[in-house]
């Protein structure tokens, strides 16, 4: 069996693990306390189910699932809601005093306090699996929790599980819309840390998951709206693992694919059809409108600057009644539209699987790594060049151990990642 | 691995769990956590996973100092066991900062155990030891020693046991005179003892010491007797070989 162990640090990667878990049960038939539905067979007739569930006696699924944050608030919610009696307590990590939206509290001063809990928790859910594949790690990489206890976790994951695939979907600050001043700060310290410790990142921006939503629903849309975005395309990445599929691909074939250089591994992900929440199945989307639609630029999900860059791998996954022959019609089509880069001539890695998720008939996931991401770093690297030249808010960081010239550091590294791109184009 | 050390760890981490589950809920049950970690964390040790065994040990100390009032002879213990820890990893000087800790605690709490702070003396004494800082090592011992014989008089093996280490550390000093008188002490209370007390591997390494004490001071007579008698009680113990640099610590019982 090839287990994944999720792991939810912060109050943005708890949010998400809020929907993504929903979605997973619902998917896997089992009701909201991991238990199967009656009439449902999805689950005693899924031979896959050890991959994201741990079975216990009474015949009752507990996810394979790590959540913590250093503020009880977002845990809290998931624990009085629906899913109360869903997650293993042992495998909650929870501390009072919270981050205060500085990475490096999360990452020295609460962190040292906490990271061993962590990795003890962690250790003890990998010994439950047999051959674990990889982690998947949610967080957004501009607050306090999940950017600096994030990239502390990263860094000891990566010492601890050399050879496992760490998968991170990391939700990083909005171009225009902005939670906090020292976003940029905290993002740019945790994108050196990503790039140095996992094997893939997903990059999601708010802004631009704000924009799909508001093109595909009726009315404003809300964080869980966005959060269950997130959620359709985790369970998509993930969906050849956990059923039976003619064209099966794991963790480390969507590595190989999309990572063309050692660090460039930052990609973006779109899915398709996009619909609201319980209005999936009024739309019956013929095989071509879907794969135009989950390689369509504004359905992705970061900022890409798509004018100036190239594709450098692009992996789709399509679920539900696909016919292949369909599939290598429309794909080699859609090849032919993308601007991939001179030295990658091959087309685009697929994968399939039977079962689409819950109320869709048929549904595509596109992850692609595109050199126009760079736009993205940059952005970060010239909002954190005018307040670090100003000195504005360091202190914030010196106090808790984390030196200017660390700071530099990283925004070097991070510039660097972003000239990477731009001269790989 | 060691099909029987796999069940025990599977065992022991089960138990942690379902420990945590409990102080998830009421973080007066602790405690519990705490004990239950210390069993998971010394059979990591033997397994030979220090790093799991250091992460155990720092998630206890780190749940009991988020106590609102932090017991401090619990604390005190999880710093000697993280001391043992690093002295078995050979990362002394992390050891000795840990021992330090947890003496200062008991120093300033006055635990009821006189017995432990007197037995985190002599380890320290040993780690300062390693680390050649005699002075420090000789101070440590000398309480140690004071401590044992307040509690127990002179007729006792753990008092016998400071009276070897500090011949030891006079011997690698070269200070052969006291190491004589320290090695005879020794000798003096181990073979006073009752036969359930007495440890025939201690007490053939008292006269090992002994008789490099006396080939030292030139008197080659009384070294052969000494290690004549050594090699019998060695004989007598049936292919037991004690490890002889480590037989006085084992005798301390300092997981305390």
């Amino acid at each position: 069996m090839r287990e994944i162990l999720s792991i939810h640090v912060g109050q943005c990667g708890n949010q998400i693990a809020d929907r993504y878990w929903r979605l997973i049960l619902r998917e896997h038939g089992l009701t909201e306390s991991g238990v199967p539905k009656e009439g449902s067979t999805a689950a005693a007739n899924n031979a896959n189910m050890e991959v994201f569930f741990h079975k216990i006696r009474d015949g009752k699924y507990v996810p394979r699932a790590v959540l913590i944050d250093l503020e009880p608030g977002v845990i809290a919610r998931i624990e009085s809601g629906e899913m109360a009696n869903l997650f293993d307590e042992s495998c909650i990590v929870r501390k009072i005093p919270g981050a205060a939206n500085n990475w490096a509290r999360g990452y020295n001063v609460e962190g040292e306090r906490v990271i061993d809990q962590i990795m003890n928790v962690i250790d003890s859910a990998v010994e439950k699996t047999k051959s674990l594949q990889g982690f998947l790690i949610t967080h957004s990489i501009g607050g306090g929790s999940g950017s600096g206890l994030g990239s502390l976790i990263l860094e000891r994951l990566r010492a601890a599980y050399p050879k496992k695939k760490i998968f991170c979907f990391s939700v990083a600050p909005s171009p225009l819309i902005s939670d906090s001043a020292v976003e940029p700060y905290n993002a740019v310290l945790t994108l050196q840390r990503i790039r140095d410790n996992a094997d893939a990142c997903v990059m999601l921006d708010n802004e631009a998951l704000f924009r799909i939503a508001k093109s595909r629903l009726a009315r404003s849309p809300n964080y869980m709206d966005l959060n269950h975005i997130v959620a359709l395309i985790m369970s998509s990445v993930t969906a050849s693992l956990r059923f039976p599929g003619k064209l099966n691909t794991d963790l480390g074939e969507f590595v190989t694919n999309l990572v063309p250089f050692p660090g460039n591994h930052f990609l973006t992900a779109s899915f398709a059809p996009m619909r609201s929440p319980g209005a999936e199945n009024q739309v019956r989307t013929n095989f071509p409108d879907l794969a135009r639609e989950t390689f369509a630029q504004d359905n992705f999900t970061a900022a890409i600057d798509w004018q100036n860059g190239v594709y450098l791998s692009a992996c789709s996954l399509f679920r539900g009644d696909i016919k292949a022959k369909e599939v290598e019609e429309n794909m080699a089509a859609i090849r032919k539209q993308l601007n991939f880069a001179s030295y990658v001539p091959t087309g685009i890695k697929i994968g399939t699987a039977d079962t689409a998720p819950e109320g869709f008939a048929s549904s595509g996931l596109a992850l692609v790594n595109h050199t126009g991401i760079a736009a993205v770093f940059e952005r970060l690297v010239a909002q954190f060049d005018i307040m670090f030249d100003n000195h504005a808010y360091t202190h914030w960081y010196e106090g808790a151990g984390v030196s200017r010239d660390k700071m530099a550091e990283a925004r070097d590294v991070v510039a660097d990642l972003a000239k990477s791109y731009r001269d790989a184009s | 691995m060691d099909a029987t050390l796999e069940k025990q760890i599977s065992a022991a981490s089960r138990s942690v769990e379902e420990a945590r589950r409990m102080a998830y809920h009421d973080a007066a049950r602790v405690g519990d956590l705490v004990e239950q970690i210390s069993v998971l964390a010394d059979l990591r040790q033997k397994e030979g996973d220090f790093r799991k065994a250091e992460s155990l040990y720092r998630e206890a100390l780190f749940r009991v100092q988020d106590l609102r009032k932090p017991d401090p002879e619990l604390m005190a213990g999880i710093f000697s066991l993280m001391a043992y820890l690093y002295d078995r990893w050979g990362r002394l000087d992390h050891a000795s900062t840990f021992y330090e800790k947890a003496l200062k605690l008991s120093e300033e709490h006055g635990f009821q155990d006189a017995d432990k702070a007197a037995t985190i003396k002599n380890n320290l004494a040993m780690i300062f030891k390693s680390l050649r800082q005699t002075q420090k090592a000789e101070q440590y011992y000398h309480e140690a020693l004071d401590a044992f014989q307040n509690l127990y008089g002179e007729q006792h093996p753990k008092v016998a046991s400071v009276y070897n280490n500090l011949g030891v550390l006079y011997y690698a000093s070269l200070d052969v005179e006291r190491a004589q008188d320290m090695h005879e002490r020794a000798l003096g209370i181990r073979q006073q003892l009752s036969a359930a007390d007495i440890d025939p591997g201690d007490l053939s390494q008292t006269y090992i010491n002994l008789g490099a004490v006396y080939k030292a001071l030139g008197d080659f007579q009384r070294a052969e007797e000494c290690v004549d008698r050594a090699r019998k009680l060695r004989a007598g113990l049936n292919g037991y070989q004690p490890m002889p640099r480590r037989s006085a610590a084992l005798l301390l019982d300092r997981s305390a």
